[in-house]
């Protein structure tokens, strides 16, 4: 038996390895996905002032600190019984879409566009964000970081500080805005909407109008039927701030819809013995295996997840968006992975678009952004929707407000099983016997696990689209044959 | 000149906030307008937001080497990144890309950038605190950046 070794190098603490053994013949025996987990941070959260959470564990990660600040400013409104003023929710929602707008336009132009853009046999040195702004342009270059920017400074103005927001509080948040803060983010507002314009059309003259690419897209390679689960408001509508969970079955019908609070109810955890990874999986339909289909109990949270999991969207130009894309795709729900770049973009444009309607809130410049607690604290659970997955913080506290428990499911978390499963159907489908194993394959091999964006490594701060990667190919006896890196030299 | 020091890492993942830490106490010990002292736990292109605009940069952050002692201190500058992308730390790799792509799109580069690395232990366990081996490391690495900023 071979055995080949995916293994991107991508962080100080560890990496993610994918390990492909092959049999005798050269086809895929089977495939393992193995992630380093950061340690003890129950323990390290034990004892420590509930609202101490929103800064700590936007320490977790490096890539997505809002998602945590944000889902643990809810856990703390519960768990302290104090709803938050209406300026508050608003403020809160307009941080939160500036942050969706930086992270959707980071992941697709660094992340997934080279593959588009560049092509996936194309090498890797050209294959990356030089290669990208080379061929389209270097006006969308700018306009890529001019967009990052802007946001940027929306999330320092509204959060207090850059990255790092030390704002949400239970009950409210802890700064207002003035009117000249307010018609600035009405500005940068109205230009990312053209940003998101501008992505889509990108996407439309770079995938959609190459049929190589669409064919490639809507391939069976590609395509897993699981369940779909995403964050919806009240009218069924994709919402990243609040709403209920709601998970559609891959028959397009909705299965659940629940609140925060009922989140063990509906999620439970497999372990498997060849990792430490957990795999959440829906507990009234049950583990039965890394397959997909009505009966198994995988389900994703992935931008396009988000999309089948709900009717529309709740503005005007990302719901025409959403349109398009699901009668290109042949209607819903949508079971094409490498499509989730695309749903990606819908979000990015829903994002600036509310980012806009929020800047021109009546209310948003109100100073009644806070509603002391009074109540005891004993237990709280929030939900938001991070970029990648359902994000859930869990806190129980002594009546002092004391953290005595901490459990968090991260985005990522949620899409393990699916991440592992399109890995593998990828590696059998394109690994076949007397195939050559060249750096194109094994590159379309890590498309099936990019539209995840997986976060291998919470608290990284690696550049997306720089995972490097390194193949080792072992005979029977476990002596090296061959060696393929890509990102590394 | 104006300069910047950035302490590079997660603070609350034990030798990995070696980088903020070394940083803050370089903050303690200067007093000039012309030097800003910062932290971020980003990178990639927030790297390149954070160091556009300053014409000196000092980086400083966690690495680990395949052979490297704990508390082991490096000096790096631009010329050794594009020969080491194969350490397995990847602000390197994310350097170059973030410094050619400010090049690309003409933004506002520091002439001089220095990395200072010091190798960590432990970057997995939740902790605020370093290593012994690497706490020790601190003060020479303070001393070691403040040479560099007199230099």
């Amino acid at each position: 038996m071979k055995k080949i070794t995916i293994d991107p190098i991508t962080r100080l603490e560890g990496h993610g390895k994918i390990t492909i053994f092959l049999n005798e013949d050269g086809s895929v025996a089977n495939v393992y996905f193995q992630v380093p987990e950061l340690r003890g941070f129950e323990k390290f959260s034990e004892g420590r002032p509930a609202e101490d959470m929103p800064q700590i564990t936007q320490r977790i990660c490096g890539v997505c600190p809002e998602a945590h600040h944000m889902a643990a400013t809810k856990a703390l409104d519960e768990l302290f019984h104090v709803e938050p003023t209406s300026t508050a929710r608003k403020l809160r929602e307009l941080l939160y879409s500036a942050f969706y707008v930086t992270d959707h336009t980071t992941h697709f132009y660094i992340l997934a566009a080279p593959d588009f853009v560049m092509g996936p046999d194309a090498p890797p040195a050209e294959r990356n964000i030089l290669g990208v702004i080379a061929k389209v342009g270097l006006e969308l270059g700018g306009a890529v970081i001019n967009t990052r920017k802007q946001n940027h400074w929306i999330i320092q103005t509204v959060g207090g500080r850059p990255i790092h927001p030390c704002f949400g509080l239970p009950g409210g948040v802890s700064r207002a805005i003035n009117e000249e803060e307010r018609a600035q983010i009405e500005e940068i507002a109205k230009s990312s909407v053209e940003f998101g314009k501008l992505s889509l059309k990108v996407f439309d003259d770079v995938v959609l109008k190459n049929k190589a690419y669409l064919d490639m897209v809507l391939s069976d390679t590609f395509t897993q039927k699981s369940y779909n689960m995403g964050l919806v408001d009240k009218n069924n509508k994709v919402n990243f701030y609040d709403g209920k969970v709601r998970v559609v079955g891959p028959d397009g019908k909705e299965f659940c819809k629940y609140a925060p609070r009922e989140y063990l109810e509906h999620i439970a955890e497999r372990v498997e013995p060849w990792t430490y990874l957990k795999f959440p999986y829906l507990k009234k339909v049950g583990w039965k295996g890394f397959v997909d289909g009505k009966d198994s109990g995988v389900y994703r949270c992935t931008p396009l997840s988000r999309l089948n999991a709900a009717d529309g969207m709740a503005t005007p130009l990302a719901q025409e968006a959403y349109d398009k894309m699901y009668s290109t795709l042949g209607g819903k729900p949508a079971n094409f992975t490498l499509a989730t770049h695309w749903a990606r973009l819908v979000e990015l444009l829903y994002a600036a678009e509310r980012l806009l309607e929020l800047s021109k809130d009546p209310e948003i410049t109100s100073t009644d952004i806070r509603n002391i607690p009074t109540a005891k604290p004993d237990e709280g659970v929030g939900i938001v929707e991070a970029p990648r997955g359902t994000l859930t913080h869990h806190y129980i506290t002594d009546e002092r407000g004391v953290i005595k428990k901490c459990n968090l499911i991260v985005g990522t978390t949620n899409n393990y099983a699916p991440l592992f499963m399109s890995i593998k159907k990828a590696a059998e489908d394109f690994i076949k016997p007397g195939v050559e194993i060249t750096e194109g394959l094994l590159n379309r091999i890590e498309m099936a696990w990019r539209p995840y964006d997986p976060c291998l490594s919470c608290a990284t701060h690696a550049l997306p689209g720089q995972l490097p990667l390194e193949v080792t190919i072992y005979d029977a006896q476990g002596n090296e044959l061959q060696k393929l890196s890509q990102g590394i030299s | 000149m104006k300069t910047l020091v950035l302490g590079l890492g997660n603070p609350i993942l034990s030798d990995d906030g070696v980088g903020i830490r070394v940083a803050q106490e370089v903050g303690k010990k200067l007093d000039d307008p012309q030097i800003t002292v910062s932290e971020t736990s980003a990178a990639g292109l927030s790297l390149l937001d954070s160091i556009v605009g300053y014409d000196k940069v000092i980086i400083i952050d966690a690495i680990q080497t395949e052979k490297g002692q704990a508390g082991q201190i490096y000096r790096m500058g631009p010329e050794d990144f594009s020969l080491t992308k194969h350490f397995s730390s990847p602000h390197q790799i994310n350097l170059v890309t973030a410094l050619e792509l400010g090049k690309m799109l003409n933004l506002a580069m520091p002439q001089e950038i220095t990395v200072f690395a010091v190798e960590a232990k432990d970057i997995t366990s939740f902790s605020e605190r370093c290593t012994p081996e690497v706490e020790r490391a601190i003060p020479e690495a303070v001393k070691i950046v403040l040479e560099e900023l007199v230099g």
